[in-house]
């Protein structure tokens, strides 16, 4: 017989945000900003540089993640071999992607091999060679991975989401096909990457026990060679063209479970209502014990998962509920969510709701700061999306000061059922 | 080195503390003893499914993720083949309010029959969402058998079979609670911005006064040396072919645990290792190559997985994988390999201790294989590794019998 609890619980100190400034630049000697994010005691150094070179900037179709993944199959100083082999020696961690708006390279490194590691970063970011026999073979491999990824539900719900949000003609909405992969050329890449990829047309952040200690060796391998003097990149608005509300259905053939996809347009980092979707989407959907979470997951045991976001690329903003599911349970699935939403849009939070959400949201934005690798990625949510300096203060003073009555107001603004998309991805 | 400090309580519970002043948070990590290997064979993912009731609250707190959220802090567990970990990262001030949720909910956890049943079919999408309706995602399920014949890794943490899941009952649930959830079998580590002396003090406090319950002895049926190669051939809806090979390895604590991992970052860890240059990119027989260690406590599996290209027949992309390593065991790896994996390891390791909840349980985990100690003495096995113990591992490993194989092939349209 275990005996029962006599202590009583204690004193919870309200959570704090702590700093959630962003840090100050540093300018290299032609104006590249170098955002310096310094703590900790760990001896590595996380240096980040950041294109205006995402999916946005395409005139070809699949340009921007193939000239990312092709950066380090070679360069004009070093085949796809040896400069692997140089990066690897260093032990050194090299990742490169491109989103929607934004591509960029992440290196980690010992602080004591920083300036090798550094003149090899510049090197794949300037000087890659687009050599054919490679970009074949990953042109082979991306395909099958694609292939594999054409069987997942989830992939299947995203993008028809995506392609009803932006219009599948947009660079947002486009939907991949294998013909997209047939159809692109060394020369497609070469001339993505010298438009995109320049000193004068990036930012970096530092992250690190001492981030200063990088700001000479950026100067000597990101400065010279007659680069221009920097001007702030621009991301161009383009063309969307937003599909009517409505269900969608996609099938998946022999799938046990269906992903089903409710989403809305929502609003860009910018806006002013952008915070305090941030609030709305976290009661909803955003944590464990969320109306959500404990409906689908916790009472019907519909699902492993249920969860609601508000996002935003560079150009417009959306709000998405997202699940697997068995393929019995979906129609339900769907009538739950939709019960959900109704109560939030008639029904005010309560204070003990929102106390706890007040709370776990501080906590998650003392998180979001927690060390100078954290504090980097939450410079480039600042930067790449124009969302200002003091976006996390002011998500802080949200967080503090929305009322129940601002929350229903959000409800009934964007979580309308007659404006939703109704996605389900899965067999027939 | 990561500095800590270590007491065990009169109840036998050890208690671990690391100090960094460089977050303002902390987190309590708590490993229980408990993993699949300790299930009976005929109710597997009973450990897992454990895992979940623990977040189903107690009579004092109904709803264990209410204070956790209330004191600004995040939290979360697994349950793998060895153990369950639990972890609480909050703000280093509300400390204590972790250690109430922990002791409540180990000695008062509400097994109500209605939660169980919710949980068995939150568990059942859980298998189907990663096991069943991923491509590829049920190779995990077929291995385990292939490998093992009688040790319980023969079967996989989330269970055999759903069935499995389905007909558990709050009676198995109580004496699996009871035997395993105790301060004997359980390892406190707290890492972040905290004074040891007050951990200690909020130990004794909540803890204390738990009793012990029984040290378990494991004994569990050790898996013989496999003589003859195992080959299974599935056909599933994928697009391509996925080649597996498994070999037998040493246990956690052997020393051919860290000669095999430097090994295996020599042939899979990076784009300039030996798989993705010469499976991969030189002569194109696969699109991924990897090789990795299942890492369990008990003696585990060296396993490679590769995507077979498109054209390629498997059995000869297996024997091509196959003479890669059977050069190993007759020629030396080089120097510079060497020194790549060792400096490799060197930053992994730096990278992993930035969080303080990485460091929390990394010491209790070397806690429970013996002594917590090894979080820093790792280091030391990692660099004294030689060439020539590369050699004569890899002869020892990789020889035919003791591999098993999985062809799994695109059904034909």
């Amino acid at each position: 017989m275990r005996e029962k609890q006599k202590k009583t619980a204690p004193e919870i100190i309200t959570p704090s945000a702590g700093d959630t400034s962003l840090p100050k630049a540093e300018f290299l000697g032609k104006g590249v900003p170098v955002f310096m994010a310094g703590n900790g005691t760990v001896d590595l150094l996380r240096i980040e540089f950041v294109f205006p070179a995402g999916q946005v900037m395409e005139d070809v179709h699949m340009a921007a993640s193939t000239v990312s993944a092709m950066l380090t199959e070679g360069t004009l100083h070093h085949d796809a071999a040896s400069i692997n082999d140089l990066i690897d020696s260093t032990g050194a961690a090299l990742t490169h992607a491109a989103d929607k708006d934004t591509a960029g390279l992440v290196t980690v490194t010992l602080t004591r091999k920083l300036d090798d590691v550094l003149a090899l970063s510049a090197e794949v970011l300037f000087s890659p060679s687009f050599p054919e026999n490679e970009f074949r073979m990953l042109t082979d491999r991306r395909l099958q991975a694609f292939l594999t990824s054409r069987q997942r539900t989830s992939v299947i719900a995203r993008e028809a989401f995506y392609e009803a949000l932006c219009g599948g003609r947009s660079p947002y909405g486009r939907i991949t096909t294998e013909d997209d992969y047939r159809r692109l050329t060394t020369n497609n890449l070469r001339e993505f990457h010298m438009k995109h990829y320049r000193p004068d047309n990036m930012y970096v952040t530092v992250a690190g026990s001492d981030p200063w200690k990088a700001l000479p060796v950026l100067e000597k391998y990101f400065s010279g060679n007659g680069a221009d003097k920097w001007k702030k990149p621009v991301i161009p608005s383009p063309v969307l063209e937003t599909s009517a509300p409505g269900k969608i259905f996609r099938d998946v053939p022999d799938s046990v479970q269906s992903t089903v996809r409710i989403g809305w347009k929502g609003v860009i980092r910018s806006h002013p209502d952008y915070q305090s979707l941030q609030v709305a989407t976290m009661i909803l959907g955003g944590y464990f014990g969320s109306r959500l979470m404990r409906t689908i997951r916790e009472e019907k045991g519909y699902t492993y998962g249920i969860g609601a976001v508000a996002g935003a690329f560079h150009n417009i903003g959306y709000i998405t509920i997202m699940t697997d599911v068995a393929n019995a349970y979906r129609d339900q699935t769907v009538a739950e969510i939709r019960k959900e939403i109704e109560k939030l849009r008639t029904i005010e939070v309560s204070e003990e709701e929102m106390t706890l959400v007040r709370n776990h949201m501080m906590g998650e934005l003392a998180r979001t700061f927690d060390g100078p690798f954290s504090v980097a990625d939450a410079i480039r949510g600042i930067i790449d999306y124009d969302a200002g300096a003091d976006y996390y203060t002011r998500l802080a003073e949200t967080v503090r000061s929305i009322t129940p009555a601002r929350i229903m107001e959000i409800f009934i603004r964007y979580f309308n059922p007659a404006e939703a998309w109704e996605i389900i991805a899965g067999s027939r | 080195m990561i500095g800590f400090v270590k007491q065990r309580l009169s109840n036998g519970l050890r208690v671990i503390v690391h100090r960094d002043e460089g977050t303002p948070m902390a987190t309590m990590n708590i490993l229980y003893d408990a993993g699949s290997r300790d299930e009976d064979p005929e109710a597997t993912g009973f450990a897992h499914l454990f895992e979940h009731l623990m977040f189903e609250g107690t009579r004092n707190i109904p709803f264990f993720d209410v204070p956790v959220m209330m004191s600004g802090g995040e939290n979360n567990a697994f349950t793998n083949n060895d153990l369950t970990n639990y972890y609480i990262t909050l703000p280093a001030n509300n400390l204590e309010t972790a250690f109430w949720l922990e002791s409540d909910r180990m000695r008062g956890l509400d097994l109500a029959e209605e939660r169980l049943v919710n949980q068995k079919s939150v568990v059942t999408e859980e298998f189907r969402q990663r096991y069943l309706n991923q491509p590829y995602g049920d190779l995990q399920l077929l291995l385990r058998p292939l490998a093992y014949r009688i040790h319980p890794y023969r079967w996989p943490a989330i269970g055999m079979d759903i069935s499995h899941i389905e007909k558990a009952d709050s009676n198995s649930a109580r004496k699996f609670y009871d035997r395993f959830y105790t301060p004997t079998n359980a390892i406190l580590s707290v890492a972040g911005n905290v004074d040891p002396e007050e951990v200690f003090r909020l130990a004794e406090k909540w803890f204390g006064v738990i009793p012990p319950g029984e040290k378990i002895f494991r004994n569990l049926p050790q898996e013989p040396e496999q003589e003859e190669r195992r080959e299974l051939t599935v056909y599933r809806s994928v697009p391509s072919a996925h080649l597996i090979m498994a070999f037998h390895m040493g246990s956690r604590e052997s020393r051919g645990f860290y000669v095999l991992d430097l090994l295996t970052d020599i042939l899979a860890g990076c784009d300039s290792a030996r798989f993705p240059a010469i499976l991969v990119r030189q002569k194109e027989l696969f699109s991924e190559a990897d090789i990795y260690l299942s890492g369990e406590a008990d003696p585990g599996l060296v396993i490679f997985s590769g995507r077979v290209r498109d054209g390629t027949d498997i059995r000869k992309a297996e024997e091509v994988v196959r003479s890669e390593l059977e050069r190993l065991a007759s020629e030396n790896v080089t120097a510079a390999e060497l020194d790549k994996a060792r400096n490799r390891y060197e930053s992994h390791r730096l990278m992993s201790y930035i969080s303080a909840s990485n460091k929390a349980f990394s010491l209790a985990y070397h806690e429970v294989l013996g002594d917590a100690e090894g979080i820093n003495t790792e280091h030391e096995q990692y660099m004294s590794v030689t060439a020539e113990e590369i050699v004569s591992t890899a002869r020892h490993t990789f020889r035919p019998g003791n591999c098993s194989a999985i062809h799994y092939l695109p059904s034909k349209k």
